[in-house]
């Protein structure tokens, strides 16, 4: 640790536009992985939502609706169907006008329509099911959120690919920079490393401060980046919470792993940070070890 | 023992520095390099120590020949020899102790060891209480101590010494040689230099070298201009 505070404080501004280039990366990477997992996270969440909803005619008898939700039932495209009579549709108008008495006044349970909510099993079963329910007697009305889907599908890969993209080029530029600023410290000591090399040094013994050093610098800038990443996402929780207002959960999967995304989940910044010290380190590593090795040939 | 069998060394602009040079040094023989400026001593050194290798020829080191391409252990070669450079290379922003101890840290030694060891040799070249002090602070007669210091502590068979008192006031000079001399035996120590008194007075081998070639190779010998 003290040959490495010595080696920093030996060449500052070196040092300094490594730190500040690591940061940057660092900071906008994990930005991008936070808005990435939101995004997808809310996706799933809008997938996992009433898909079909099929509003039948008030004087529609029940034994009907139940046909209709035994034929999509038997279909096999269909996770779950929710039906939700006169009475209890009642109930829910009730239950969100329960402050405006006007409003309940107005209106009967007879006057609002049964329905059922269809959950698809994939999005893609979407424009079937609703082409069947059209078909139905006493359908009155069938509603599906496919376009709102489709539109997040799109947007969610675009923002995936776009992402990608941004995310290679900081790290490239990166690594970049930091080997021109590596290579700009290591020239400083090439006497060094020569009489290294000239008493049997070996090449790892030689490389071994330069990468201890870019170890810290990528570790200090993941650690820094974190904390200011967990500042603004604490400083913006209320609007947060108030804009996901009737969200419980987000959640997306790393493999088998789900990981809660909302609310603000201790594990999920675990990851973020294990994710920030990794790239940190690597990209770090990675500089350090093409600068060495220009002068490294023996 | 180390062995030059008809080297060569040609340099890119077409320079020579050794032309079919040939001898053998035992081990622990104590032998000089002798020879104007350009006469290839540095070359000697340089190839022994594989900074530069040969044009032609090859060079065997305890019967290993480092000049053959299946050659790879050069670390493991440096590790055995410990180097007195003529401008000392004496690491500026460390102090003499870390100078010094560098030598052991690339072969790993211990830290327990290190600082016995560093003792000793300090000891040895008359720098006892002066491991804190930094080159800056230290004459140039000193500095020349710290580089014989950070060559010959360890486990190192073969000392080389390129002009290792060229720097240096005539009584430094014979200071510094005296350290040598207690390694006689020891190591096998090869010093190029142009220092006729010095190389006279000690009557050891004398290997002599003009325009890249061996003129004399006295066993007991001496050296004139």
């Amino acid at each position: 640790m003290r040959e490495i505070i010595s080696s920093i404080k030996r060449t500052p501004y070196q040092s300094l536009t490594a730190f500040f280039v690591l940061l940057l990366t660092l900071f906008l990477s994990l930005i991008l992985f936070v808005s990435l997992s939101f995004i997808n996270s809310g996706l799933s969440y809008l997938e996992t939502r009433p898909q079909v909803t099929i509003y039948f005619q008030t004087k529609t008898p029940e034994n009907d609706i139940f046909k209709v939700r035994d034929e999509l039932n038997a279909s096999g495209k269909v996770s779950s169907i929710k039906y939700i009579s006169q009475k209890e549709a009642f109930n829910i108008y009730k239950d969100m006008n329960k402050d405006n008495p006007l409003l309940l006044e107005m209106v009967t349970s007879e006057i609002l329509p049964p329905s059922l909510e269809v959950y698809a099993k994939k999005p893609s079963f979407l424009p079937e099911i609703a082409e069947f329910l059209n078909k139905q007697s006493g359908v009155d009305e069938v509603q599906y959120q496919k376009d709102v889907i489709d539109r997040l599908l799109t947007l969610t890969g675009i923002l995936r690919k776009g992402s990608f993209i941004f995310f290679a080029y900081l790290i490239l530029m990166s690594i970049v920079v930091l080997t021109t600023t590596f290579l700009f410290k290591i020239a400083l000591k090439k006497d060094d490393i020569e009489l290294l090399q000239l008493i049997g040094a070996s090449k790892n013994y030689i490389r071994a401060p330069y990468i201890k050093e870019g170890l810290f610098l990528g570790n200090l800038a993941a650690t820094i980046s974190f904390v200011t990443l967990m500042g603004i996402i604490l400083f913006i929780n209320p609007f947060l919470s108030s804009y996901l207002s009737g969200i419980t959960r987000l959640t997306f999967n790393i493999s088998s792993l789900e990981i809660v995304v909302w609310p603000l989940n201790p594990i999920f910044f675990a990851i973020v940070y294990v994710i920030s010290l990794f790239f940190g380190s690597g990209i770090s590593y990675i500089s350090s070890l093409i600068a060495t090795n220009k002068y490294l040939k023996v | 023992m180390i062995t030059f069998d008809k080297v060569t060394k040609k340099f890119p602009l077409g320079d020579i520095a050794l032309n079919n040079v040939s001898f053998e040094i035992d081990d622990n023989e104590f032998v000089f390099l002798v020879g104007p400026s350009g006469a290839g001593k540095t070359s000697v050194i340089k190839l022994i120590l594989k900074e530069i290798i040969p044009s032609s020829g090859s060079i065997l080191i305890d019967d290993l020949d480092i000049t053959d391409k299946k050659f790879t252990s050069t670390v493991n070669l440096r590790r055995n020899i410990g180097t007195v450079f003529q401008d000392f290379k004496v690491l500026a922003d460390k102090n003499i102790f870390e100078n010094i101890s560098i030598s052991l840290k690339v072969t790993n030694v211990r830290h327990y060891d290190i600082k016995n060891k560093v003792k000793e040799v300090l000891k040895l070249v008359g720098l006892e209480n002066r491991e804190n002090y930094f080159p800056a602070q230290l004459s140039a007669g000193e500095l020349q101590r710290v580089a014989i210091a950070r060559a010959i502590i360890g486990d190192r068979k073969i000392i080389l010494a390129d002009e290792p008192t060229g720097n240096l006031d005539p009584k430094t000079s014979w200071d510094i040689m005296k350290i040598f001399k207690k390694l006689e035996g020891k190591k096998t120590i090869v010093i190029a230099t142009h220092n006729t008194d010095i190389v006279n007075s000690f009557q050891k081998r004398v290997i002599m070298l003009k325009q890249g070639k061996v003129t004399k190779d006295l066993r007991k010998g001496g050296y004139e201009l």
